[in-house]
Order: C-alpha cells, then structure tokens, then sequence
C-alpha cells in the first residue's frame, strides 16, 4: 500500500482510507477473531477501521502505520470486553476461577481433534487476552499490564495458566 | 509432554519452538471474513468524523504583516540595545525563564519549551521590573516597546488557540516557544536599558 493512502486518508479521502483498509484488514480481522472469537470479528474489525479514521489525525508517524492500527485495534477490542459487562475486576477474576487447571477435567472426554481456535474461545476473555498478546502478537507483560490496567505480575499468572489450559485442551491422547 | 508444568520463570517466556502450543500457533490459519465488510465501514465514516489534520496557510497580507512586525521587533531590540552599551547590559541582573531539559518528547514532537508557570514567572518579574524603570525611559521608546510586546501576546495567543485544537502539532509548538522567547528578549532588553539609565 503507498504511504501517501494514510496521508491522503489522514485528510479525509474516503477511497484512500479503503485502500488503507484493504492492505490492513486479514491482520485486523484475525487479531478480532482470535482475541474475541469468529463471532464478534466482524463487527469488531469494522469498529476498528471506524475508530482509526476518527483517530487518523492523531497519527503522526512516530511509528509505522501498521504497529499504530495494531495497538488502536488492541484497545477496541479490550474495551468491547469491558463494556460486555466484564468489568476489569470481574475480566480477570472470572480468568482465574475458570482457568483453576488444577481441577480441570481430565482430557478423555474432551473433543481432542480441537484445534487451537476451537481451544482458545474455552478461555474467559482475560486469559484469552493475555495469551493472543504475548504468545501470538508478542507483547511483553509490561504492555499488556498496561494495556488492561494490571500489573505484569497479574499478566504472567495468566499466561501461565491459560497456557496450561490450552495445553490440556489440546493434548492429543496417546 | 508435561501437562502440569510448575509455575515458574519458563511459564513466562517465549514458547519453546518445541512447545505444543507453538505448534498450534504456527499452525493457526489465518481467515478472511465472510463477508465483504468495507461497506459497513464506509456507512459509519461520517464526514463529522473525518480526519482533518490541521493544516496552517496565510495569506500574502497576513505573510507581509508578519514579515513587518519581524522586522519591527528586530528593529526595536537593535535600536534598544545600540543605545545601550554593552557592558552596561551584561552586568544588569536578569530575570531567567528555567527551560524545560529538552524540546523533545518522544517521536520526536517539539513541545515549546518553557513551561507556562515558569514563562509567566520570568514576564512577571520583567514586568515589574520594567513599570517601576519606565520612567527612566524615553516615551517613544515605551512606545515601540509596547507596540512589539502587544504584537508577540497577539502571536502567543493566537499559538495557544490553535494548539487547543491539535496539542500535539509540532510547528505550532515551535511556534508558540519562539513567540515565548521574543518575548523575553524584548522585555530584558528593555528592563536593563531601563536599569542602567535609559535614554
């Protein structure tokens, strides 16, 4: 995509912001889609591309167009978590009680041909977070703390558990 | 495969290449939506909505204007400070507005650099300094003084407006430091001609 389609688009041309939304969509699509579920992508990523043209002014190209849509897409789907009822006290301790691996099932009854999509939409909204952030799209605990308003400590014990979790859902059996 | 790990430090690290959920990872196809969802994007785009960057233009009137009041500040500090020897002014006490440590912040917007409790101090001081003197000058020197520091409060003002729509706009925070700046020149300059005798 030429760079002059954020700056046409930062101006307020329409058909430079589709282009823009063309070359950025499978990333956003797929972040919606495994933060927040194949449900709720669509409707996500379209609030994104909605977002970043009310924000665009604001971007001044400290960073590249890419990482900036990325973190504005991170903060819309963290707040659509928010405003879903999942208040950040709740976001993190609903993870905790539905992520208590230690009496998780065993994994005989479990659909074990679940690939990791399937496995994931298992995990309550903040462990989900946590891990697509830094297992997938590489944050550090530090960003995600601040992304969530957490410390990092919180964000590691909820790595480590959601981590566990997956790991239990997707074990093939023997 | 350790289904039970221990928490510790390796629970917080990358994934192990070797780690079956690196696999999965590595494995997890990408999708496309379903549907074509750019004309629901475009629906929502009001053009209340639309990015408008803040873009300053002026006029050939208003670039003359400006090229004068330049030159008749620069005029006025030349002609204060010709009057004035040297040594005289650089012995006078001076009223220092502290500089924020840099111009800078990251990604490399310039704020201005004085800092509003900092600025208003030092013109403050001056000002003092240069009513209780101004006796000691003559009128059409506080004549052109006057005139210079109504047309940089007129620019400061119109910097700090503009800046109220787009705090972060690089020029106009360069803008609104150099105004600043003027500002305290002129008004040393005019304090120590005031302070060491005048005419």
């Amino acid at each position: 995509m030429p760079v002059n389609d954020v700056v046409l688009a930062t101006e307020g041309d329409a058909a430079a912001f589709e282009r823009v939304y063309r070359a950025h969509l499978p990333r956003i699509f797929n972040l919606a889609r495994r933060m927040a579920g194949p449900d709720a992508a669509d409707e996500l990523t379209q609030d994104v591309f909605v977002r970043a043209w009310q924000k665009l002014a604001l971007f001044r190209g400290e960073s590249s167009f890419a990482t900036w849509l990325h973190r504005l897409a991170v903060n819309v789907i963290i707040e659509r978590f928010r405003t879903l009822g999942t208040a950040r006290e709740r976001f993190l301790a609903d993870s905790e009680a539905a992520l208590d691996v230690a009496h998780a099932p065993r994994t005989k009854h479990l659909d074990l041909s679940m690939d990791l999509q399937a496995a994931i939409e298992q995990l309550p909204h903040g462990a989900r977070t946590v891990f697509v952030l830094h297992d997938v799209e590489g944050y550090k605990h530090e960003e995600i703390g601040d992304l969530l308003g957490v410390s990092s400590g919180t964000s590691k014990s909820q790595l480590h558990r959601a981590r566990q979790r997956l790991r239990v859902l997707l074990r093939k059996e023997a | 495969m350790t289904e039970q790990r221990p928490f510790g430090e390796s629970d917080h690290e990358p994934l192990a290449a070797d780690d079956m959920l690196s696999q999965a990872i590595g494995q997890w196809r990408e999708d496309t939506p379903a549907a074509d969802l750019w004309p629901g994007v475009a629906r929502r785009l009001d053009v209340r909505t639309a990015p408008r960057r803040t873009r300053i233009s002026f006029t050939l009137p208003q670039l003359a204007m400006a090229a004068s009041l330049l030159i008749a500040v620069a005029s006025g500090v030349t002609w204060l400070a010709a009057r004035q020897p040297l040594t005289a002014v650089d012995t006078q006490p001076m009223v220092v507005a502290q500089s924020e440590s840099t111009g800078e912040v990251e990604g490399g917007i310039v704020n201005a650099n004085f800092a509003d409790a900092q600025f208003n101090a030092a013109v403050t001081d001056l000002e003092q300094i240069l009513h209780s003197e101004r006796e000691r000058l003559d009128p059409r020197t506080v004549l052109v003084i006057e005139r210079n520091l109504n047309a940089i409060d007129a620019a400061i003002q119109e910097a700090r407006a503009a800046l109220n729509d787009d705090p972060a706009n690089a020029y106009l925070n360069s803008h609104l430091a150099d105004a600043r700046r003027r500002k305290l020149d002129l008004l040393r300059h005019a304090t120590n001609l005031a302070s060491a005798g005048g005419n």
